[in-house]
């Protein structure tokens, strides 16, 4: 067959290759990297005022601006010295949430979708499936709406800001608003149903299960580190994950002592499955949906489930939600050292940060596609290889290979950017 | 019924965060896809034309050889293109760069192979090919998507607000936030986003570009009796609009301070 280039993979964020050699049946050579310009975030914070990092972190990405601005804002406050309060974290978690449920919503109907259905693209779509096209956009309404009304605007954060909030949303828009979620159970519910119609093929990762925890909540901003059967806080991550560069790639991979490791809402759902809403749960029983076999291409239908979850849970905090005007914290030292972690759309997302005298002077911020990079490499090998010794032909298998792709919900403008597959 | 304009919605190194703007008008959309013929958007669609387009959107920042051939292809095929958001308006954070040692960055973040990194000045997109609009923002407002997009079917000339954050956001009632001795770039940028981020208590950026008649003068000198040194404020402008910013104060006594 020899050699596959896609040089320029779709409906995927950001810009990435790919380059395939076989020789026989056999794979030879599998390089996935990102082709996405490099635009050195990190080393432009240096020598700034503490207060840019999370204006100019947000924006990274367009997608998951929220999951950078408050994981920027914690790893800010860890390194000052301010603890957040209550409000404020539940604040910063339903600006998350919003995030994922306009992310999820997106992916899941205009870049997965599509590939199932038999359309290039979610356009191609509106002539059939017009009204699945419409829920898409009232939950995409639903989420920005959220994140609008904590955050301020879309994307890239107004009101979220170290020390806690510089505006806060009246008591009765988010009434309101409550009542909007409430009513969009059916669109959540469907969804799920359409997602988990969907047939997948068989593969299965052998990497860990990555993502947040926490005793009694399913991690979202905050919690430790679960992976496999392992736990470890938040601020030891540079001590179990490690960052390479390919000469192929523009982006950074990370792998955990030297292994790759899934992040992503099928981590989510398998680390925190018992901590899933009581609708979610019913849904995962009525259903017969299992995640055990750790299937990649489940990534959607683990995203779906999230849907549930997220909806529910979000319902539930705001019933007795009342909130209330707090002055932002000024911090009690102004130098320092900060980790943290939050769950982006896509996986785990760090932001780390060392002040002196108010100014930045160093900044590692570590996406969730750098860390799902190396195993989506891995498991297109896989993939591919079972393709070979099955005798698939060329033009399905990099169909097939795009599929896996986008189950992934990589961002490859947070990597750096993403696909063009190289047949060689 | 006339015949439907031929768009094209392209992303070189950026965020997605504009291509979501249009997607994200979410009562609207449909409309849109409706009124105008979308034969290309590589970021939701696998099929994309090579074809000529009537009006090509692009998001992103010139940073690489590769970005370059990018536009100028596009501007070959397009009657009009639109440079769709700050970074490709005004080069946006990518080109702070610019006054920083490239080597040195390259090195600090991609140790192993600082060689292959292909780092050019970054640069805003009407550098390098001829450009008919800009839709500025960081993210671009939603509205002024719309109403672009409403002018251009009307056959309409579509026109940028020039006039500076401020006139916003005095009507919006607003404190001012320089009394607080904050950097906010309001008086020296370009207005059209309702002032949204001082009206939620977040000082101006600049991400919408200069305004026309921007006072650097006056506006160094404002924060100097402030006791605010003109390489912090300087530091503040170059977030965005470093391109612009260094063109405005070259030949100035404000040059220096960097």
């Amino acid at each position: 067959m020899g050699k596959i280039s896609l040089n320029h993979i779709t409906k995927i964020e950001g810009h990435a290759r790919l380059d395939l050699e076989v020789k026989g049946s056999k794979l030879v050579k599998c390089e996935l990297g990102s082709i996405e310009g490099s635009r050195y975030f990190e080393p432009l914070l240096k020598g700034r005022d503490y207060r840019d990092a999370p204006e100019i972190t947000s924006r990274i990405c367009g997608i998951c601006s929220s999951a950078h601005g408050v994981a920027s804002v914690m790893a800010m406050e860890n390194a000052l010295g301010i603890k957040a309060t209550p409000q404020t974290i539940i604040l910063r978690e339903l600006q998350t949430i919003g995030e994922r449920i306009r992310s999820h919503a997106t992916h899941l109907y205009f870049l997965a979708l599509p590939d199932y259905l038999g359309y290039e693209s979610a356009l191609a779509m509106t002539k059939k499936y017009m009204p699945e096209i419409q829920r898409a956009l009232r939950l995409i309404k639903i989420g920005n709406e959220m994140v609008t009304a904590v955050s301020g605007r879309v994307m890239h954060q107004i009101s979220t800001t170290i020390g806690g909030f510089t505006h806060f949303p009246e008591q009765e828009k988010l009434d309101e608003f409550r009542k909007r979620l409430l009513a969009a159970e059916k669109d959540i519910i469907d969804t799920a149903k359409l997602i988990s119609s969907l047939k997948v093929p068989k593969l299965s990762t052998e990497g860990e299960m990555f993502s947040l925890s926490h005793e009694t909540e399913y991690g979202t901003s905050h919690g430790f580190i679960k992976s496999g059967d392992s736990t470890f806080e938040q601020k030891d991550y540079s001590k179990l994950l490690k960052e390479y560069h390919e000469p192929y790639s523009n982006a950074n991979f990370v792998v955990k002592k030297g292994k790759s490791y899934y992040v992503g809402a099928l981590a989510r759902v398998v680390n925190n499955g018992d901590r899933l809403s009581t609708k979610t749960q019913e849904f995962i029983k009525k259903n017969k949906i299992d995640f055990s076999d750790m299937n990649p291409f489940k990534n959607n239908l683990a995203q779906a489930i999230e849907l549930i979850h997220y909806w529910e849970y979000t319902a539930d905090l705001l019933t007795d939600f009342k909130v209330k005007y707090e002055s932002v914290m000024k911090p009690k030292k102004k130098s320092g050292h900060g980790i943290a972690a939050n769950e982006a759309p896509r996986g785990t997302l760090w932001h780390e940060y060392k002040v002196s005298k108010g100014e930045i002077t160093y900044a590692n911020v570590v996406t969730p596609t750098a860390q799902m990079l190396r195993n989506m490499q891995d498991m297109i090998a896989v993939y591919v290889q079972q393709m070979l010794t099955k005798k698939t032909k060329k033009e399905k298998i990099v169909l097939e290979v795009e599929k896996l792709i986008r189950s992934y919900d990589p961002c490859f403008s947070c990597a750096t950017h993403f696909l063009t597959v190289n047949w060689k | 019924m006339a015949k439907k304009p031929i768009v094209g919605f392209y992303g070189i190194t950026g965020c997605a965060g504009c291509l979501l703007s249009v997607i994200f008008n979410e009562d609207e959309i449909v409309d849109i896809i409706k009124a105008v013929d979308i034969v290309a958007f590589p970021f939701i669609k696998s099929d994309n034309s090579k074809g000529p387009m009537d009006i090509c959107f692009i998001e992103g920042t010139v940073v690489s050889l590769d970005d370059e051939k990018i536009v100028k292809e596009l501007r070959e095929r397009s009657k009009v293109v639109v440079a769709l958001g700050t970074c490709a308006c005004e080069g946006n954070i990518p080109a702070i760069r610019n006054y920083t040692d490239d080597k040195k960055l390259s090195k600090w973040l991609y140790k192993k192979n600082p060689q292959n990194q292909d780092t050019r000045t970054p640069k805003p997109i009407h550098e390098i090919i001829q450009v008919e609009y800009r839709l500025p923002g960081c993210p671009p407002d939603r509205d002024e998507v719309k109403r672009f997009i409403k002018d251009l079917l009307l056959n309409k000339t579509f026109r940028n607000v020039r006039s500076a954050v401020c006139v916003e956001c005095k009507l919006n009632k607003n404190g001012c936030l320089l009394d607080n001795n904050l950097v906010c770039l309001g008086p020296i940028t370009s207005g059209g986003c309702n002032a949204i981020c001082p009206t939620h208590g977040l000082k101006c950026y600049g991400c919408r570009g200069l305004a026309d008649d921007a006072n650097f003068d006056e506006y160094f000198e404002l924060l100097k009796s402030k006791k605010i040194k003109p390489t912090e404020v300087r530091k503040v402008m170059d977030t965005f609009m470093a391109r612009a910013v260094d063109e405005k104060l070259k030949g100035t006594k404000w040059e220096k301070y960097h």
